[in-house]
Parts: structure tokens; sequence; C-alpha cells
């Protein structure tokens, strides 16, 4: 038994490879891993945590009653508020911290893009504009210019389509 | 004459052996790349049998794009940043404009994902040369196809990629280390690293949404019905019947990943 004491040396080796790979792993790989698939099952619980942050046309609506109403029951009902708003969720909370103290100055200063107060042009360009692909057979895409000098308007930069319209409603302005 | 020795093998004899276990051995062969060219997907009876164990356990999300009602108004990109915090510069989803010409030239064009929409009117903008005018055009939106058979999720060294029971594709972003295998493995192009998080990012269909009752943040925006999201397990769903009733394509279904996003209106130029 002349290796003997090699032979101890390199089993004591192993053992302590082997149970030090066990806890670094123990440590390293979560409890539910594993349980559903090669995968942390609670992973999926993170991801649905997440907090939606448009809330809803309904949930403008309940604030902004008057728009809401008017909105719903016109021509203009299939752009979301949210379309042209942006998303609500930091607009409600900052709104529910503190509705009392001059609101539009404070969600401007301190979120300048919490909601979009909406330009009356950008918003309506992305949706109406005509161009090449877009299905001409759709009544609302319209050639801007061409609109614009048709209905008496002169077509400038900085021509509005709310100058005549209103965003909420699409009624004519009168 | 005693018999003959085992080892003293005529000719004939020889030439009759090789050929038997020649032919043996081919046809046992071509049998094994029959049955591995059978888990191909696009080969019938395996790959239709697995899609039914997984319809039968309940919820299957699925999703549908029409392009041929994409006005290209960029809401979806829009709402998809939004709602996701996607960096500038990075999409979930985005929109790309198809533009043929008479000449058989085809321009793909996609300005900031689609973001800011395609409010160009000049119809020949995509052309470098010339003003030929185009012949047609239309709007192809693009996300997650949340394959059945993810290349993505087979190449994540740490486990961080995975399919939940409703066919949903998700990151974990506490395991993902970031080294970016799945983006490379993604043939399109859906998956980027998050420089602000360090990992790999993708359209999650808006999981969080959807376990609360909510629609995609996409789908509520679109404000020409060309986005259909729903449960295709329920044959009651639209997106059902939409399904049933309409003529609906993959994005490169010759890469066998089998998509979940399902496209009505692709042109065979649409990549
Ligand atoms: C909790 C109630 C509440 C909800 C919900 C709410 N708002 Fe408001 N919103 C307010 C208040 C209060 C103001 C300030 C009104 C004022 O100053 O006249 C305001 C102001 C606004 C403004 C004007 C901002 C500006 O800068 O001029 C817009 C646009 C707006 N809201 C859009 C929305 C949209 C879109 C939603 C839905 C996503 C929404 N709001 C949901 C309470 C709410
Ligand atoms: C088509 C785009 C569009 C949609 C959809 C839209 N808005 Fe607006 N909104 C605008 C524009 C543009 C303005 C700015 C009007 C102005 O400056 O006169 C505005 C202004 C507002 C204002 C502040 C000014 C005011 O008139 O009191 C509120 C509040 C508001 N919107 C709420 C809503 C709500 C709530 C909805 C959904 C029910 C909604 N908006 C949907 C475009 C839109
Ligand atoms: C998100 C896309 C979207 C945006 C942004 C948008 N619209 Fe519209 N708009 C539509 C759609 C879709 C229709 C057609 C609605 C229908 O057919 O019921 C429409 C219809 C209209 C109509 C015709 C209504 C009728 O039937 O007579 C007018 C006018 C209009 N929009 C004006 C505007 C103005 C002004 C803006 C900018 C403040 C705007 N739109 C922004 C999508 C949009
Ligand atoms: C000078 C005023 C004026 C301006 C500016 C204007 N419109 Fe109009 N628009 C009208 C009038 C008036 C009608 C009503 C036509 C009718 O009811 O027969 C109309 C109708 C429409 C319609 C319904 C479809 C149609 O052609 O009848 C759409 C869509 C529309 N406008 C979109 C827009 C958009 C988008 C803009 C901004 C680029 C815009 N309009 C700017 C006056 C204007």
């Amino acid at each position: 038994m002349r290796h003997a004491a090699h032979f101890a040396r390199l089993v004591a080796l192993l053992v302590i490879v082997v149970v030090g790979f066990l806890l670094v792993r123990a440590k390293m790989v979560p409890k539910d891993f594993g349980v559903k698939g090669h995968f942390r099952l609670s992973a999926i619980a993170d991801e649905a945590a997440r907090e939606p942050r448009h809330i809803g046309s309904d949930a403008c609506a309940e604030c902004h009653d008057d728009i809401g109403a008017a909105w719903r029951a016109g021509k203009h009902h299939v752009p979301q508020c949210e379309n042209c708003h942006g998303p609500g969720l930091l607009h409600t909370k900052v709104v529910a911290e503190d509705s009392t103290r001059g609101y539009p100055d404070k969600i401007l200063t301190a979120f300048p893009k919490a909601i979009n107060p909406g330009t009356g042009i950008r918003e309506c360009r992305w949706c109406h504009l005509k161009t090449f692909e877009r299905p001409s057979a759709l009544k609302y895409i319209v050639s801007v210019q061409q609109h614009v000098e048709q209905h008496g308007g002169t077509y400038t930069s900085a021509s509005r389509c709310i100058d005549c319209h209103d965003p909420h409603t699409a009624e004519v302005k009168r | 004459m005693s018999q003959l020795p085992p080892d003293d093998v005529t000719r004939r004899a020889f030439l009759e052996t090789v050929a038997r276990t020649g032919g043996q051995s081919f046809l046992f062969g071509s049998l094994f790349v029959n049955t591995a060219l059978l888990r191909l997907p696009q080969a019938g009876t395996d790959a239709k049998a697995r899609a039914e164990a997984e319809v039968g356990k309940g919820v299957i999300y699925g999703f549908v794009v029409d392009t041929t009602k994409c006005i290209g108004c960029g809401s979806c990109v829009r709402a998809c940043r939004a709602e996701n915090g996607v960096p500038d510069g990075y999409n979930r989803t985005w929109v790309e404009q198809y533009t043929f010409y008479p000449d058989g030239e085809v321009f793909v064009n996609s300005p900031n994902g689609g973001e800011d929409g395609f409010a160009d009117p000049a119809p020949t903008r995509n052309k470098p040369t010339g003003t030929e005018a185009p012949m047609r055009g239309f709007f192809v939106p693009k996300l997650c196809n949340h394959c059945i058979d993810t290349p993505c999720i087979q190449v994540c060294p740490v486990g961080a990629s995975f399919k939940t029971d409703e066919g949903v594709v998700l990151v974990d972003h506490e395991r993902c280390v970031g080294c970016g295998y799945c983006v490379q493995a993604c043939p399109f192009g859906s998956r980027y690293l998050n420089p602000e998080t360090g990992t790999a990012d993708k359209c999650t269909w808006c999981h969080h949404r959807v376990v609360r009752g909510l629609l995609p943040a996409c789908v509520v925006s679109c404000p020409a019905e060309a986005r259909i999201f729903g449960n295709v397990s329920d044959p009651q769903s639209r997106i059902s019947r939409i399904l049933a009733t309409n003529r609906v394509q993959v994005l490169k279904s010759f890469l066998g990943t089998r998509p979940r996003t399902r496209y009505i209106g692709l042109d065979s130029e649409v990549i």
C-alpha cells in the first residue's frame, strides 16, 4: 500500500470539488428553476407584475367625463385618447397626488412627457395623411394641402387641423 | 472433396453478400433519414400531434396581423415604446413599408421603425435615382413571432428565455447574462440587448396587460384593426374566427420555427 496516501488525498480533493460544486449550484440555481421547464418559474410572475401604462379611454373618461362622452358619441371614437395624448398612468398618478395645485404647470415641469397636450397637426397626420400605400378606399385619408384649400383655408406649415376640427369629435368647428 | 473451409468464399457468394448487406444498410439508413425528416415541422403528423396536444391544455394565445388593413400610422410602435419603456433606437415592434416599382425593384423602408409614421407624401421617395412612380405598396407590421419551435430559447445558456403554457416567449431579466446569443439566433430580428438593463429584451405580447384581462398596447392603439390578439384554442374567439375565414401565412415558414404570429395578405417579397 505504497500509494494509499496519494489515493486518500485524491479522494479528498474529489469530495471537496463535488461538495463545492453542489453548494455553489444550490446557491446559484433558484429553487423554482426547472419546475415547469428549463427556466425560473417565478420569472412569469415577475413579468406579470409590471404595471400597464396605458390605462384605456374609459379610465380617462372617468375624470374627463365631458370630453369622454363627446368622444364616445362623436365620429372620432376609433383613435383612443392615448393614441394622441400618450400613456396616462403617470398622469393619473400625479393628478391623484395633488389635483388642486395648478396641475398643468406641475406636470409639465415635473413630467414633461407625462401627457401630450396635443398639437393638433402632428397626431392627425399620423393617421390621415394620404400616402401612396394607404388604401385609397378609406374615406378618412385626405391629401392635406388639397383638403385645407378645398375648405377655404390657407395651407402653411403652421396650419392645424384643429383650427377647423374638434379633435375629440372630428366635427367641423363653426 | 470435403466441405469448403469457412473462409474460402467463391467470388459469386462474396458479391452476393456485399450486395445484400449493402442494400440492407442502405434501406436501414434511409429509414433513419426519413424519420429525421419527419420531425421537421412542415412534414405532417408529428408536428400536428404536438400542436394539438398543446391546444388541448387551455388558453393558447395567437396574434394575427392584417397587412391589407395597416395604414402605417405607427400608433403601435409609439404605444409599444411607451408601454414597455423601450429605449430609443430599439424596437419591440416596427412597421416596414414595401414599395414596388414597374421595373421590378422593391424598396423596403422603416424610418425609426415607423414611429413617426410614414407621413411623407412624395411617392418616389424610396427611389435613389429617377423619378419613376411606384406601382404599388403596403405596410407590414412586425413583432416577435412567439414561435413554437424557438431558436432563441434553445441557444440560451442560462435558461433565461422560456415559453409559458400560453405559448408566450418571455425573458427572465434576473437570469439573463446579456450574452446576446438569442439576439443572433432570432431569424426575425425580434430581440435586442437593452442598453439600460443589459439584458435581452423582446415583445412579450404585453404579457403584463394580458394577465390583467387587457389587450396588448399595440392592439388597443391600432385604429385600423390590423392587429388581432386572442385565445386561439377557443373556437368562438374573434381571432379563431378570423383564422378560420382567412388565408394566413407566417414569416419565413421554411425555417420551421412555427410562428404563432400569423399574417393576412403577405406578398412573397416580404421577408
Ligand atoms: C384622476 C383623474 C384623471 C384621469 C384618470 C385622467 N386625467 Fe387628464 N387631467 C386630470 C386633471 C385634474 C387635469 C388638469 C385639468 C385642468 O387643469 O383643467 C388633467 C389634464 C389633462 C390634459 C391637459 C394637459 C395639458 O398639458 O394641457 C390632457 C390632455 C389630459 N388630461 C388627458 C388625459 C388622458 C388622455 C387620460 C387617460 C389616459 C387622462 N387625462 C386621465 C385628471 C385626470
Ligand atoms: C385625435 C387625437 C385625440 C384624441 C383621440 C383625443 N384627444 Fe384630447 N386633445 C387632442 C388635441 C389635439 C388637443 C388640443 C386641443 C387644443 O389645443 O385646442 C386635445 C386636448 C385635450 C384636453 C385638454 C384641452 C381641453 O379641451 O380641455 C383634454 C383634457 C383631452 N384632450 C382629453 C382627451 C380624452 C379624455 C380623450 C379620450 C376620450 C382624448 N382627449 C382623445 C387630441 C386628441
Ligand atoms: C390613431 C389614428 C388617428 C388619429 C391620430 C387621428 N384620426 Fe381622425 N380618424 C381616424 C379614423 C380611423 C377615422 C375614421 C373613423 C370611422 O370611420 O369611424 C377618422 C376620422 C376622422 C374624421 C372624419 C369623421 C367623419 O366621419 O366625418 C375627421 C374630420 C378626423 N378624423 C379628424 C382628425 C383630426 C383633426 C385629427 C388630429 C387632431 C385626427 N383625426 C387624428 C383615425 C385617426
Ligand atoms: C379650413 C378648414 C379645415 C381644415 C384646416 C381641415 N379641415 Fe378637414 N374638413 C373641413 C370641412 C369643412 C369638412 C367637412 C366636409 C363635409 O362635412 O362635407 C372636413 C372634413 C374632413 C374629413 C372627412 C372626410 C372628407 O373629406 O369629407 C376628414 C377625414 C378631415 N376633414 C381631416 C382633416 C385633417 C386630417 C386635417 C388636418 C390636416 C383637416 N381636416 C383640416 C375643413 C377643414
